[in-house]
């Protein structure tokens, strides 16, 4: 199995190595929304002194992380898989005696992820410089602490991700689906803000949902910015919906492929 | 006159082709009505902690929006979906056909596809840079308001040239499918007065993809922030890069030699 894997990955990076070119100018959808919420809040922060505790150094680390943890976590299978699922191309990997999405189309997405980490670091030391982060309460035991939770929000986001691009066996449009998944995380995920400075409705709600684990957990895990509880309780929360996700996405692949045997032909 | 009546035709063409896909209509108009909730959201947010973002206030943030949505519309109802169309002709070399045709092959490039349930955001748009000059209070001046239109104007002509120039370039590099991501990833920059951006940002949303020419210029000159002779600037400048961008598809044009042959 490890072979297998180890195959893939061969595989993979060499097709994403095709597109290197690209890369950069893909980092710039990555860049651009972070830098300009990072220089908003900075400008209210020093204004007012603090928003809601928040210094503008709160806010500088908060969206530089956000570059690093959003890359690690990241999925893109939708543009990996939908249409494959679409024009039938889906059959020749089906025959294979792997699971393509948990195989291929996972090693996809690693491949993706390793290659843009590589453009990513030169632009964000880049970036280090220009706005000054004050990076100190980022310890040895947060950045150890970080990784499972890195790896786990990556296990749902892929997972969740997977679910979606398999509706495409039932309806074309899934790309819109996609894009309400997308604008669901942009709030929920604390991307658009750290949560904190949600309305306090929201933000309770945002607090069980799923998509804070991938971006808004792991960048103030690393941060040192959260208290014991709220990290056991959030790796809690990992786990349960990782299981949950994953018993999802089994459901969905099963009776999506049995569906696609029957129109496919 | 003809270029009306051709414009008139490929609208026509346009409906036809969207009344086979109303499903896809209505849920893109739901999400963006989505995207415009939590746009409010955010402006809410951020002026629930501050009285004034840059010295700009709540109303003119929204009107701000409202510009900003103008010309993501435009660009998602005109500009994104012919760069697509004209990325395909080229791989395919239907753009032959398209310079044969004895019309100016810039003017059907530009207006061959029109997304028109798109229309929808411009009054959207309206609503939001109405209510945020009234919200705004301010005594705007009718020289005021009639630099803010005109410039809103010109930053889209700016905005248009620049798109032109850059598929022209798949002329020069063959490959070049994401000629238009530039453009992409940094209108959202334009969603934030620039003046608020770091130093670099600010030139590089003024300058290099002059997204802020579009949003932010507009609303100084409502503002009463530009001088008389800056508007005229704006118009200048705007004529040029027109013109330019004319030049530039004329030369790529006569450089291109067809894919198929």
């Amino acid at each position: 199995m490890l072979q297998i894997y180890r195959r893939l990955w061969q595989v993979n990076w060499a097709e994403q190595w095709q597109y290197r070119a690209n890369l950069l100018m893909y980092l710039l959808f990555w860049l651009v929304s972070p830098i300009v919420y990072l220089a908003v809040w900075t400008t209210v922060a020093r204004t007012q002194g603090s928003v809601n505790g928040l210094s503008a150094n709160d806010f500088t680390t908060y969206y530089l992380m956000l570059l690093v943890v959003d890359n690690l976590t990241a999925q893109i299978t939708i543009h990996l898989l939908a249409y494959k699922i679409q024009d039938g191309t889906l059959s020749g990997e089906l025959l294979r005696p792997v699971h393509p999405i948990l195989t291929n189309t996972l090693m996809n997405n690693l491949a993706f992820k390793a290659l843009m980490l590589l453009v990513l670091i030169p632009v964000w030391l880049v970036l280090c410089l220009l706005f000054r982060p004050d990076f100190s309460s980022v310890t040895f035991t947060s950045v150890l602490l970080a990784v499972p939770a890195i790896a786990l929000g990556f296990g749902i986001n892929f997972l969740l991700g997977a679910v979606i691009t398999c509706v495409a066996f039932w309806t074309t449009r899934v790309f819109a689906l996609n894009e309400f998944y997308y604008a669901l995380l942009v709030l929920f995920g604390g991307q658009f803000v750290p949560l904190d400075l949600l309305p306090a409705g929201i933000q309770q709600v945002a607090q069980y949902l799923p998509f804070q684990l991938w971006l808004y957990f792991p960048i103030q895990l690393l941060l040192g910015k959260l208290p014991a509880d709220v990290v056991i309780r959030n790796f809690a929360l990992s786990i349960g919906w990782f299981i949950i996700v994953l018993l999802l996405f089994q459901w969905v692949w099963r009776n999506g492929v049995k569906r696609f045997s029957a129109v496919g032909a | 006159m003809f270029r009306f009546k051709l414009l008139g035709t490929l609208l026509k063409i346009n409906i036809q082709q969207e009344l086979a896909y109303r499903a896809d209509a209505v849920i893109n108009l739901l999400l963006s009505l989505m995207w415009l909730g939590w746009e409010l959201l955010g402006l809410r947010i951020i002026f629930s902690n501050t009285a004034t973002l840059g010295g700009w206030g709540p109303g003119e943030l929204l009107a701000l929006l409202g510009v900003w949505r103008f010309v993501n519309t435009f660009m998602a109802a005109l500009i994104w979906p012919n760069t697509e169309r004209f990325n395909t002709s080229v791989r395919d070399g239907s753009l032959d056909y398209l310079l044969l045709q004895p019309v100016n092959s810039q003017f059907l490039v530009s207006f061959s596809r029109i997304v028109l349930w798109r229309a929808w955001d411009i009054v959207l748009a309206v609503v939001l840079i109405v209510v945020g000059i009234n919200i705004g209070g301010t005594a705007i001046t009718s020289a005021n308001l009639a630099s803010f239109l005109l410039l809103t104007v010109t930053g889209g002509l700016i905005l248009y040239s620049l798109w032109i120039v850059l598929i022209a370039c798949t002329f020069w590099f063959i490959k070049f499918d994401n000629n238009v991501t530039i453009l992409q990833a940094l209108l959202d920059a334009g969603r934030y007065p620039s003046t608020v951006y770091p130093v670099w940002l600010r030139l590089i949303v003024t300058f290099v993809v002059p997204i802020a020419v579009a949003t932010t210029v507009p609303l100084q000159a409502l503002r009463g922030e530009l001088l008389w002779w800056q508007v005229l600037l704006f118009v200048a400048v705007s004529a040029a890069s027109l013109l330019i961008a004319q030049r530039v598809w004329q030369a790529g044009v006569r450089r291109y030699s067809g894919a198929s042959s």
